[in-house]
């Protein structure tokens, strides 16, 4: 019971309710599907299972699963949930400095397109083919991950030495990051990368289970949680978004604490795009459409406060996950596509609404206990 | 007894209704964007396709139609695996970047699940078909075609949407190619937007207000044509062949404003690679070559009414 009682004083603990309903949910509605048999060869390839029919032919053995809880859906669950996660906890941190950051997509579309020109320079095509193939991958690593801390570095400097609103800096650093990786790449598609950084984003376990960026997820994560809730400089970060003169007065250097704010949600979104370019193998200027807008749904829906001072880590990623479980489910149940956007928007809209009243139940707690 | 014999009676109707039930295909339908009318027209083809064939074969065939709102070729990607691990058996496809969709497609093949490509091909994956027209012979015959009503004379401009689709890219080359062969053409630009029918007709407006000399338009896709006005020019001031032929785009045709429009026969992407799926997966049937073209059907004054009464079967009612 006790257990109960702090599981529910938890913070997170409506989001990991919702998910766990969602959960139940689909496992019981989603229905089995079979899918096909596969067996590890020697040389670490997947290879399909044969069986015998009653008329003695060869044909390849399959297993019935529950359509949502089989390993193979979780981890593409993951996987799906990991790019956005991984920039909302960058975004997380920008929240609830009291900012707002537009410009996540661009620097993904920016950082994914330089990451992949220096991958494809190294790739088995490139120029430097010839160079030891981790070099390239380590340059090609440091060129999309710098390239997108630089971009948040700029967009930080920007809002700190104009004193223009974060909305309107990152609004046009959205235009500019976009054309610059239209320009670099004049439109073209650039893939090509040493195959040991795809197999390495790749890497498989089990039955074709992708884990790495769900891997990197959980470290950005961690790493996201121990900054907020651990650091002095994460205490700071709410400070600034709680009350940014209270802040200022006591001592914080807030255009310090702005810069790095920033510099963060580049970095993170930059994290995300290498992870897209390893798996996906390409990267075009038109990458990262909209994922704004995706970014800052799941920061809100996980509990970040739009007005500043409010959010966790944890949140976010939970936040991201249930629009993922939902989208996923949409595809799972069958249901038509047409209706996708409603129920996401719908969704973003209640749990808005549910963390607001939230808010009012727990200050009304507060008024009555004193 | 009496009390089992109607349990028996109602098992033995259940599973004899279930022996009678015909065999549920899932066929996955990922197009480009949900916002483009000829990816709606694919989507009525393969449904028809779907009924056509169920009453033939016996089967319920069933279209999951999975397009991103917008072009988003991760987005494509993580459809193809979701459709996969939902059980489709046969997925079709119009890539918005070859290269990003290719692991995708091949992982579905290895999977067991046939892929056929439409519209826009990823040519290194393990796809078993691909069904649209010749990239190259489009933006050619569009050349063509603008060359013979400028009589091969002017300064012309290639309105040619998203800059990262690689069909389109071999279309613009296609203009090229013929363009380079009539000394009297000059191409200013070709000129890139988002494939929007707003962001197309903006751009055209620009184009003409910083070029006024331009007497031609090679339209690579039809997006502008989409809206009412979009060429602010008496008609036969300024040439225009535009590929695709919707009934919006139609007007131009009556209005005098497009001579030649070519038809892409987009209800075909979802019909003919329903037909080839079903096909490899029932019959275990390749087709003859990887390759099917589909021609362009021109839409003149002569043939525009007989030509738009096919929109009527096409488009989703």
């Amino acid at each position: 019971m006790s257990f109960l009682r702090s599981l529910l004083r938890f913070q997170e603990s409506g989001l990991l309710l919702v998910i766990v309903g969602l959960g139940l949910l689909l496992t019981i509605f989603s229905g089995t599907v079979r899918i096909p048999s596969f067996t590890r060869t020697a040389d670490g390839g997947r290879q399909r299972v044969f069986t015998v029919n009653a008329a003695g032919e060869r044909v390849p053995a399959f297993v019935e699963k529950n359509k949502f809880f089989n390993a193979q859906n979780l981890a593409q669950l993951a996987k799906d949930t990991s790019f956005t996660a991984i920039m909302a906890v960058g975004m997380a941190v920008v929240i609830i400095a009291g900012g707002i950051d537009l410009s996540v997509g661009a620097i993904y579309a920016l950082a994914s397109v330089i990451g992949a020109l220096v991958l494809n320079h190294y790739g088995p095509d490139g120029a430097g083919a010839a160079t030891a193939p981790w070099l390239g991958v380590l340059l090609g690593i440091g060129a999309c991950v710098g390239t997108a801390a630089l971009c948040g570095l700029v967009n930080g400097g920007l809002i700190v030495a104009l004193r223009v609103h974060p909305f309107i800096i990152t609004l046009g650093a959205m235009a500019i990051l976009r054309g610059i990786a239209f320009v670099i790449t004049k439109g073209q598609s650039v893939g090509g990368f040493p195959p040991v950084f795809r197999e390495l984003v790749r890497f498989e376990v089990g039955d074709g289970l992708s884990i790495v960026p769900m891997i990197v997820m959980l470290v950005v994560l961690v790493a996201g949680w121990i900054f907020l809730a651990r650091l002095a400089a994460g205490r700071r970060v709410y400070a600034i978004g709680g009350n940014e003169l209270a802040a200022r007065f006591s001592g914080i250097r807030v255009e310090r604490v702005k810069l790095g704010v920033y510099l963060l949600s580049g970095f993170a979104a930059g994290i995300a795009a290498l992870l897209s370019i390893g798996y996906y193998g390409a990267a075009t200027s038109g990458d990262g459409q909209g994922y704004e807008l995706n970014v800052i749904a799941a920061a809100v829906v996980g509990g970040a406060s739009l007005s500043g001072g409010r959010g966790s880590a944890l949140g976010v990623v939970l936040g991201a996950l249930i629009i993922q479980m939902i989208s996923s489910g949409i595809v799972i149940l069958g249901i038509d596509q047409n209706y996708s956007q409603i129920i996401i928007g719908s969704v973003v809209i209640a749990a808005v609404v549910l963390d607001n009243f939230n808010t009012w139940l727990s200050k009304r707690r507060l008024t009555h206990a004193s | 007894m009496k009390k089992i014999l109607p349990l028996l009676v109602l098992a033995l109707a259940g599973a004899a209704l279930a022996a009678a039930a015909p065999r549920t295909i899932t066929l996955g339908l990922v197009a480009k964007s949900q916002g483009n009318p000829v990816f709606q027209a694919a989507r009525v083809g393969a449904i028809d396709a779907a009924k056509e064939l169920s009453a033939k074969y016996g089967l319920d065939i069933r279209i999951d139609w999975r397009t991103p709102n917008e072009e988003d070729a991760q987005k494509q990607a993580e459809a193809i695996e979701q459709l996969v691990l939902a059980g489709a058996e046969g997925i079709s496809v119009s890539c918005s970047d070859a290269n990003k969709l290719t692991d995708a497609i091949n992982r579905a093949v290895d999977n067991g699940v046939p892929v056929a490509t439409f519209d826009s091909d990823a040519p290194a994956s393990k796809r078993f078909v691909t069904y649209g027209v010749d990239d190259f012979e489009c933006g050619k015959q569009t050349m063509t075609e603008l060359a013979r009503v400028m009589n091969g004379k002017g300064v012309i401009a290639v309105l040619a949407g998203n800059p990262n689709a690689p069909n389109l890219q071999k279309r613009v080359q296609g203009v090229r190619a013929v363009a380079a062969q009539f000394p009297g053409i000059t191409i200013r630009d070709v000129y890139y937007h988002k494939e929007t029918p707003q962001d197309a007709a903006a751009r055209i407006e620009q184009v003409m207000q910083a070029n006024p000399d331009i007497t031609g338009w090679a339209f690579i896709g039809g997006w502008p044509l989409f809206t009412e006005n979009a060429l602010k020019w008496q008609p036969g001031t300024v040439q225009c062949v535009s590929v695709d032929a919707l009934p919006a785009q139609l007007a131009y045709i009556r209005s005098g404003h497009v001579p030649v429009l070519l038809g892409q026969q987009c209800y075909e992407w979802g019909h003919r690679t329903v037909e080839l799926l079903i096909a490899k997966i029932v019959d275990h049937k390749d087709p003859p070559a990887i390759k099917e073209i589909s021609a362009l059907v021109p839409v003149t004054k002569d043939n525009v009414d007989a030509y738009a009464k096919n929109w009527e079967k096409w488009l989703p009612n």
